[in-house]
Formats: structure tokens, sequence, C-alpha cells
């Protein structure tokens, strides 16, 4: 079953188009990436689900049940970490998650003993210290405790890695990879590693529309069959081999690349790839050519995001 | 009910680790003292100035002081701690907005009307213990130096001046459910008092506004009739409750 749906979702601050016909949907226990540069609309996209921003048009259910804006009923299955989470100061941890537990309408005992675990979770030791004094990072952490807090359907996190030091950042992301088995995640970010290591499905935002969105193995095999790469020893190689294979280019100096739409009409395939290799390494055989290396090129989520944004 | 507890429980506790109730609590027993202490030092003072003033040939009349003189200090005093009251409280929707503190709660499912109520009744509340710490202070130290005997209506008149300062309450939570800067909410509460005080310079509305319980003092020395305040203060009272709606409706709409 889906726990998030989106259809035909706009939105426009007056005359700036944010987000345009946004339109997908994460099954349970997935972990769901959501890439995108900066004003990419993300954040607006999150905040539309909360119903914290009205919605131009589209329909947007979470567990089945439509959002409305201004209301909050269907908020009781979504936990959320902002941004730039912000607590009230002068409250402890443990009574920050109180509150936010009391709020949500917890049993009392099930408060005390799910703040305890979630504060563990987090790693967060300083729970009779005030928030005052704390870092980001702390503050992140506090902030995914009281998104999990009452066991939601459905986990927002926005760019939740983007105040934490690396090993905070894994260890985050290790949290993030454990709730899987007993919710949803849905996490924006614009470091590309942090969603090869947990992402099960990603989306690329660019200019309000979803470019690309596919399970981490569609785009691991895209990535493959990018290209290749040959090194040469000598100049006249270069030149050679340039000149009979019209598609490819000079790197500088000895290196040549031959991108996967080598020739004219190859087609994004790794059997074409492999084919046009294969060429190659015959032609370097037959005019006794030396090599440094030849190397197969493996498309990464960067090359892809690039391309995405067109650069 | 448990949600709007535990926010007025946060409420209270922000009162009191941001030291914010302790200030206040300092403040009015600070003004109440003050009232019959500036009572008590006026002869002496005059007796100071009557020296220095004999010698350019002026004599000054011995005054006489009693609980009247220090009655009339706290009457001009109050609106001074009201004003100190409300410029501490100002920032107390807004701050929110700004820090963004408030998304969280509402998210969980947070009722906007249980917001507005909580910050009500803690101010009111505030208000209330501080305002009549104030009084009995005065009131304590009348009884011990004077005679209270000789004001009428001491406690009448003094609940008119609190019910004046719940009204004000009101009218800034409305205020700060649309404005989004704790000078903007000041700015527009100093307004409409202004606008009371303004209008009341006309002498057939002035017993229709709220600002006129300011002058409730008047029934102390019996100057003023009991009866001239109660339209006063029923206006008062339902423009307070009116306004605490119109905060509720508002902020639902936002
Ligand atoms: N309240 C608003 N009024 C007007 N424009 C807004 C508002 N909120 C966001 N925008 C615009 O919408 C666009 C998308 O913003 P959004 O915050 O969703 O981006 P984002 O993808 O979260 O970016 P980042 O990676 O920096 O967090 C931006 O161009 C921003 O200027
Ligand atoms: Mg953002």
């Amino acid at each position: 079953m889906d726990v998030l749906t989106l259809s035909h979702v706009s939105k426009s601050f007056g005359q700036h188009r944010v987000i345009e016909n946004l339109e997908f949907c994460i099954p349970e226990h997935t972990v769901y990436g959501f890439i995108g540069q900066n004003g990419a609309g993300k954040t607006t996209t999150m905040k539309i689900i909360l119903g914290l921003l009205r919605a131009d048009t589209g329909v947007i259910t979470v567990n089945g049940k439509q959002v409305c804006y201004g209301q909050n009923h269907t908020n009781q299955f979504i936990g959320y970490l902002p941004d730039v989470p912000e607590f009230y100061g002068f409250l402890t941890p443990i009574e920050y998650l109180e509150l936010c537990g009391e709020i949500t309408g917890m049993e009392k005992r099930e408060i005390r003993r799910r703040s305890e675990e979630m504060l563990e979770l987090v790693g967060l030791s300083e729970r009779k210290k005030r928030v005052q004094g704390f870092s980001r990072g702390m503050k992140q952490r506090l902030g995914i405790a009281q998104a999990l807090l009452n066991r939601p359907k459905l986990l927002i996190c926005d760019e939740p890695t983007s105040a934490l030091d690396p090993v905070g950042r894994k260890e985050i992301l290790d949290i993030l990879h454990t709730v899987k088995e007993h919710t949803t995640v849905l996490f924006s970010t614009h470091i590309l590693s942090d969603v090869e290591r947990i992402c099960d499905k990603i989306a690329f935002l660019h200019n309000g529309k979803l470019e690309f969105q596919g399970t981490l193995e569609e785009i691991r095999s895209q990535r493959q069959g990018r290209g290749f790469q040959i090194e040469f020893y000598r100049k006249e190689d270069v030149a050679l081999f340039l000149k009979y294979f019209p598609g490819t280019v000079s790197e500088g100096g000895y290196k040549v690349l031959c991108e996967r739409n080598m020739g004219n009409n190859m087609q994004n395939n790794m059997k074409y790839v492999e084919k046009n290799m294969t060429h190659a390494m015959e032609f370097v055989v037959k005019n006794n050519m030396a090599i440094r290396s030849i190397e197969m090129l493996e498309t990464t989520l960067e090359n892809l995001f690039m391309e995405v944004v067109g650069q | 009910m448990r949600a709007f507890l535990a926010f007025t429980k946060k409420e209270w506790v922000e009162l009191i680790r941001t030291g914010r109730l302790a200030i206040l609590l300092v403040l009015f027993s600070l003004f109440g003292i003050m009232n019959p202490a500036v009572a008590k030092l006026t002869p002496w003072m005059m007796e100071m100035m009557a020296d220095s003033l004999k010698e350019t040939g002026l004599t000054v009349a011995a005054v006489k002081v009693d609980a009247m003189t220090s009655w009339t200090q706290f009457y001009k005093n109050i609106p001074i701690a009201m004003v100190i009251f409300l410029l501490m409280f100002g920032g107390i929707l807004t701050a929110e907005y700004q820090k963004g503190t408030l998304i969280n709660m509402l998210t969980k499912g947070l009722a906007r009307w249980k917001v507005i109520l909580a910050k009500g009744c803690i101010m009111t509340a505030t208000w209330t213990v501080c305002y009549w710490l104030c009084y009995g202070i005065t009131y304590g130290y009348n009884w011990y130096f004077w005679e209270n005997g000789i004001a009428s209506h001491l406690g009448l008149a003094a609940a008119c001046v609190w019910i004046l300062g719940i009204w004000l309450i009101a009218v800034m939570l409305l205020m700060s459910t649309v404005f989004q800067t704790s000078s903007a909410v000041l700015a527009a509460t100093g307004g409409i008092a202004l606008v009371s005080y303004v209008v009341g310079l006309i002498p057939k509305a002035r017993k229709f506004l709220p600002t006129h319980l300011l002058a409730a003092s008047g029934m102390l020395s019996g100057a003023g009739s009991v009866e001239e305040y109660w339209c006063a203060v029923w206006v008062t009272i339902g423009l307070g409750v009116l306004g605490l709606l119109a905060a509720v409706i508002v902020y639902n709409k936002k």
C-alpha cells in the first residue's frame, strides 16, 4: 500500500511557479530520497504534504486520507523534522518530548518509555540540559526523536544530515535505515552519497518538476555504460584514435573519453558500450598502440544530477 | 484538554525559567511599597524644601498625609506598571512565529484556539497575581500607618483597574494574531487604548469606555458614584470576550 501519494500537485508563489504537476507515490517501508538544488521546491513540497501550505491544484493522500490545508488530521500519521528545527530553549529534551507526547495524546507511561528509547536511539545524552545551549547537530537529533515519538506511519525529514559531522551523519542515516521497518521515510538532501547509502527510491526535483524517479536499481542499471576512457602513451596514437572514432573526445593530455553516445545513434545501452569498447580495443591492438589504462566509466548520481540540472 | 494543559504548562515553565515572573513580582512589589513610601516621605520632603524656601521668603504650610495620599499614588502609578507588564508580554505570540517553534506543535495536532487560550490564561493569571500583590502591599502599609477606612469602595475601585488590564491582554492577543512583530502588536494595542481615551474626552461617551475605569479612584473619595462605572465595566468585559473570540477566529484562518 502507498503511504503517500501526490497527484498533479502544483504551487506558485505569486508569479513564481515553484512546483509543477508533481506526481509520485511512496509505498510502505521504503526510504524515499528527494534530491534537488537549492530552491528546487523540496521544502515547499513537504510543507504542502503537512498541510502548512496550500497547493494550487492536485490531491495528496497520506495513509489513504486526503490532506487539507490548515487541517491536521492527516498529521497524526506523520512525523516531521523541519530543515532548521526550533525548540523551546528553556525546556530540556525530556520535557520537550513530554510536551509533544501530550499534544499527540499518547499515554503518560508510553511517553516516558518512548522518550527514553528515542533519546537513546538518536544518541542524545544530555537530556537534563536545556535546549538553549544545544548545537545544531544536537537539535537535529532531538528533532528526529520528536518526529519518531508517536510511531508515525510516515517520517518526513528535511535535510536531516545537513548540520551533522561525518560520524553523526552516518549515525542518523543508520537510524533512518533502521526505522524503515516500522515506518516509511521521505527525506530531502543535497548529499548524493547519503542517497546511495540508504534510499530505496529516489526522485530528482528540478525547476519544480520531477525529472527522474525510480528505484536505486533502475538508476544503477542506467549508471553502467556511461562510456569508457583510454589513456595512451603517445600523442600520435591519440590523434589517430580520435580521427578513427569521430564521437570520441580528447580529455587533454593522453586521455580519450568515449561516451555512450559515441558514434551517432548508439543507445544508452550497456550492450553497445561494451561493443564499442571491444571495438576500440581491437583497433588499439591492430595499430600497435600502447596504452596506460582503459576503464569503463560508471554513471554516478552526480553525473545524473548534473545532467538533470543541465550542466 | 490534555494538549491544552500541556501547552499551558509549557507557558508556565517559560514564565518561570525566562525569569519573567520573578521580574514582574519584584516590580509590582516595588510599586506596592512605593505608594505608601511616597506618601510617608512627602511631609519630610516638604519640610526639607520649606527650609530652603524660607530663605527665599516663601512659607509652606504643613501637609497632612493619610491613606488617601497613598491610594492616590497607587492609581497614579498602576498605569505605568500595566504598560511594563504589556511590554513584557508583547512578543508572547509573535516570538513563536518568528522562531518557528509553534509549527511543530501545530503539525502535531495542537488546535490553534488552544494556543490562544493557553497564552490568554497565563497572562491573565500573571496579571491577577501581580496586580493584587501590588494592591495587597499598599493596603497593608496603609493599614499599618494610617486608616484605610477613610477611603470608600477600595476593592471595587481596584477591581475596575484589574478588569481594564484583562481587557488590554485580550486586545494584545488579538493584535498578536493580526501582526507579525511584537513592536507592531504593542503599537496597535497602545493605539486602541489611545482611541478609547480620546473618544473618552467627549463627556457623553466617557462612561461607556474601558479607559474610564482608570478614573475609578474617584470612588474612593466619594466624588464619583459606583453606578457611574458599571457601564464601563460591562463594556470592557464584553469587548474583552469579543477580542478573545476574534483572536481565535483570526488565528484559525492563518
Ligand atoms: N513563502 C514563500 N514566498 C515566496 N516564495 C517562496 C516561499 N517559500 C519558498 N519560496 C520559493 O520557492 C522556491 C522553492 O523553495 P524551497 O524552500 O521549497 O526550496 P528547497 O528545495 O527546499 O531548497 P533548499 O535545498 O535550499 O532547502 C524558492 O525559489 C523560494 O524562493
Ligand atoms: Mg529546503
